[in-house]
């Protein structure tokens, strides 16, 4: 029988296990890895990361993407997306000798051509624009023409045509496929040129135009960066007043807590939007006065959050052990408490956002809050609304883009907070 | 207070406000600790040995509060002490270790930064470079690989985590160590290998510990005198060869009996008759005399003090001429 040998305990070989391993592999691997430890599901986090990163680049640099600004007036109303815009064509009787515009301008001091247009319609617009243009510009010339046109203005495209037949207006300026429609009517007129010269808007707009001729497109993009001050300023003024509240509450304790405790639940007893409601009612409208109001709102699910976290962590055993090795208060709230707490509270944070960028559009949509010429989702929903039957596109672009960011914003506070505070699931 | 001894306790009272009314989780409890011991505290739960390894720092809040006695720790009496001046000396002077190694660190801070803040609080002085070598070369001499003092306390096993508990006590060179049940959840290979680092430590650094358990093989293993506990008074206090060769007090007696002995080979395990009593109305007289074999009509009367009864052994029991001598003492003055 051989003599037991006792083996120093350095000679025993640590076990291998994933833990193990997983400390040699590199970080991209880890990362890959990360399903394992966490169960969690990190596509729904990538994506949404993805598509918060691309709304907040839009919201910085809305002028790289938009076309055109907010409030310019760049084409006609209501122009359904990607629609050719009606090309405005001038009309003339077969005798005239003139072609374009400019043929019809006259001496300064002979009598004014007559030229006729359909009420309501771009025509009008377009041609008092044109007509200026060159004005201004032959105004200098040495002929001294000068073109300051009578615009006669008719119900429909036949009077228009009518009266230039009659020799009543000089020239007649209607959409060129209106004319191509009627040509067969009207022997004895002929097309002249377009007033744009047929390139300027031959593009369409991407998502339309709304009732006053504004690019769909430009003020969604524009009206991210509305959007996304309000979601982040209102989120953020209510975590730095929220989160030191909570922990104050829960480390003094006693009346001030319960006190603070009873103001923040009647808060949090409102329903948000109303409360919301009442203060920029209140306020009066600005972007300022709407992050306060949604602030207001938001403070008590910080302070709701922290205290019942730091209350929690100040009974751990671990926080009682740094008092045993001589920790004062100011660092147990600080190294034990805070960060502690931290995880929790950027998880809220996130799923905050999405709900101020919701709160902020409805106040906007009841026509609370933002001034008018604010480029804003909610802004622009309310007015669609008003033509739903005719431009459906007025309303279901933002309606789309706001769901798209609160998603955004949403899933990957969830996505972080699966993987960070597996406790909070089931809430 | 004569040299020999770091810590004495002097009647101290602590009491928790219930809404039942005050209850004394320690009450009228003197004891000495001598320097460079181990000294045993054993009881059953909730006879308030934990609270009053906690008294000992004044760690209380919340509804405990010490009503009565001294704490003469080194020469100073902390009781005199304004409580904003505790945390000098707790974590320097006196330290602790918990019972569950499992929540007693930040699970959001490295080893490192443990240690390095636990030096850095006391002496603000020290470098981060100084405080971080001082670190690694402790965590190394309990054993635990240099590479790792940058994990999480969550990456550890439970021994080490109570390693690096004791290594927050040391860093500073505390004089006296608290170890509240430190190997309660700890099993029994990493509890042996515990216990002896805990000796190695305490010789090679000259450590006063306090061992507060209710295990009475982990004493008889490491501590050189024993205190018993029993419903928030002292009952006995002796060295642990005397104790445990001629306990004199019933109580210890019947907690002796009851430790499982693989020896007694089939002999039914000895169990003590009745409960513990129920702090917040505990019994007139001796504690014990509800449950005590030998009780006289003076012990359901009379509270017992704590008193020599053979050399350095004392017990607070009726049943001993000494104890009987001091009642008379005080009967004639």
């Amino acid at each position: 029988m051989t003599a037991l040998q006792e083996r120093p305990p350095e000679d025993i070989p640590e076990e291998i296990t994933w833990e193990v391993e997983l400390q040699k592999v590199g970080i991209v691997r880890r990362i890959l890895n990360a399903r394992k430890w966490y169960g969690a599901d990190w596509w729904f986090v990538a994506i949404s990361s993805v598509l918060v990163a691309i709304f907040i680049i839009i919201a910085v640099f809305p002028s790289l993407f938009a076309p055109y600004k907010p409030d310019a007036l760049v084409g006609p109303s209501f122009l359904a997306p990607g629609a050719y815009p009606p090309v405005p064509v001038l009309v003339l009787p077969n005798i005239s000798s003139a072609n374009t515009l400019k043929d019809l301008a006259v001496p300064a001091g002979q009598p004014r051509p007559g030229i006729s247009v359909v009420q309501g319609g771009n025509t009008a617009g377009a041609l008092n624009d044109a007509a200026k243009e060159i004005d201004n510009q032959i105004k200098t010339e040495p002929e001294g023409l000068r073109l300051r046109p009578n615009i006669d203005r008719y119900a429909s495209v036949e009077e228009a045509l009518q009266a230039v037949v009659d020799g009543k207006d000089a020239a007649a300026v209607v959409e060129s496929d209106e004319f191509a429609a009627l040509k067969a009517q009207y022997p004895t007129l002929r097309q002249g040129e377009s007033l744009t010269g047929g390139s300027k808007t031959a593009g369409g707009f991407l998502l339309g135009t709304n009732d006053i001729g504004q690019d769909v497109w430009s003020r969604l993009l524009w009206g991210t960066r509305v959007a996304l001050i309000i979601g982040f300023s209102a989120s953020i003024l209510s975590l730095i007043i929220g989160v030191p509240l909570g922990l104050m509450a829960a480390f003094i304790g006693g009346s001030f807590d319960r006190l603070l405790s009873l103001v923040m639940d009647s808060l949090y007893a409102f329903p948000g939007l109303i409360l919301a409601i009442a203060i920029t009612a209140v306020l009066g409208p600005s972007i300022v006065n709407v992050i306060v109001a949604i602030a207001v709102l938001y403070i008590p699910t910080y302070y709701r959050m922290v205290r019942g976290q730091a209350l929690s962590v100040k009974e751990d055993v671990y926080v009682e052990a740094a008092r045993s090795i001589g920790a004062r208060s100011r660092e147990i709230l600080q190294r034990y408490i805070f960060p502690n707490v931290i995880p929790s509270v950027a998880i809220i944070f996130s799923v905050n956002v999405a709900d101020a960028i919701l709160t902020g559009a409805g106040l906007a949509f009841l026509g609370l809050g933002l001034p008018p010429t604010v480029p804003d989702w909610g802004i622009d929903l309310a007015r669609g609304q008003r033509f739903i039957q005719n431009a459906w596109w007025m309303i279901t672009f933002p309606g789309l883009t706001i769901l798209l960011v609160v998603l955004a914003f949403t899933l990957m506070g969830e996505g972080l907070m699966e993987i960070f505070n597996p406790k909070l699931r089931e809430r | 207070m004569p040299e020999d001894i770091l810590y004495s306790i002097r009647n101290l009272v602590v009491e928790y406000t219930t809404r039942a009314g005050a209850v004394k989780a320690v009450d009228d409890v003197s004891l000495d600790i001598r320097r460079g011991e181990i000294l045993g505290l054993v009881g059953e739960s909730g006879c308030g040995k934990s609270t009053l390894g906690k008294a000992l720092m004044r760690l209380h809040t919340g509804p405990a509060k010490i009503t009565e006695g001294e704490l003469w720790f080194d020469g100073r009496d902390l009781m005199t002490l304004p409580i904003e001046e505790m945390p000098e000396i707790r974590g320097a002077e006196i330290g602790m270790v918990f019972q569950d190694p499992m929540t007693s660190l930040n699970p959001v801070q490295r080893i490192i930064e443990h240690l390095t803040e636990t030096i850095q609080t006391h002496e603000p002085e020290v470098s981060d470079k100084d405080a971080r070598k001082r670190s690694e070369e402790l965590i190394e001499r309990l054993g635990i690989r240099k590479e790792r003092i940058t994990e999480y306390p969550h990456q550890m096993s439970g021994g080490m985590r109570q390693r690096v508990m004791i290594s927050l006590a040391l860093s500073l060179r505390a004089k006296l160590v608290i170890a509240d049940e430190p190997t309660t959840s700890l099993d029994v290979i990493v509890e042996a290998k515990f216990l002896d680092l805990l000796k190695e430590l305490q010789k090679e650094f000259g450590l006063t510990i306090l061992l507060i358990t209710h295990n009475i093989g982990v004493v008889a293993e490491l501590a050189d005198r024993i205190a018993v506990m029993y419903a928030a008074k002292m009952m006995e206090v002796g060295n642990v060869d005397d104790v445990f060769a001629h306990p004199k007090h019933p109580y210890t007696q019947g907690l002796l009996r009851s430790v499982p002995n693989i020896l007694l080979d089939g002999a039914e395990l000895y169990k003590m008759a009745g409960a513990p009593p129920d702090l917040s109305h505990p019994p007139s007289g001796c504690r014990f005399h509800t449950r005590c074999p030998f009780v006289m009509d003076i012990c359901r009367e009379e509270v017992p003090p704590l008193e020599a009864i053979e050399g350095a052994q004392y017990a607070a029991c009726w049943l001993y001429p000494s104890v009987m001598a001091k009642r008379q003492e005080k009967d004639h003055a």
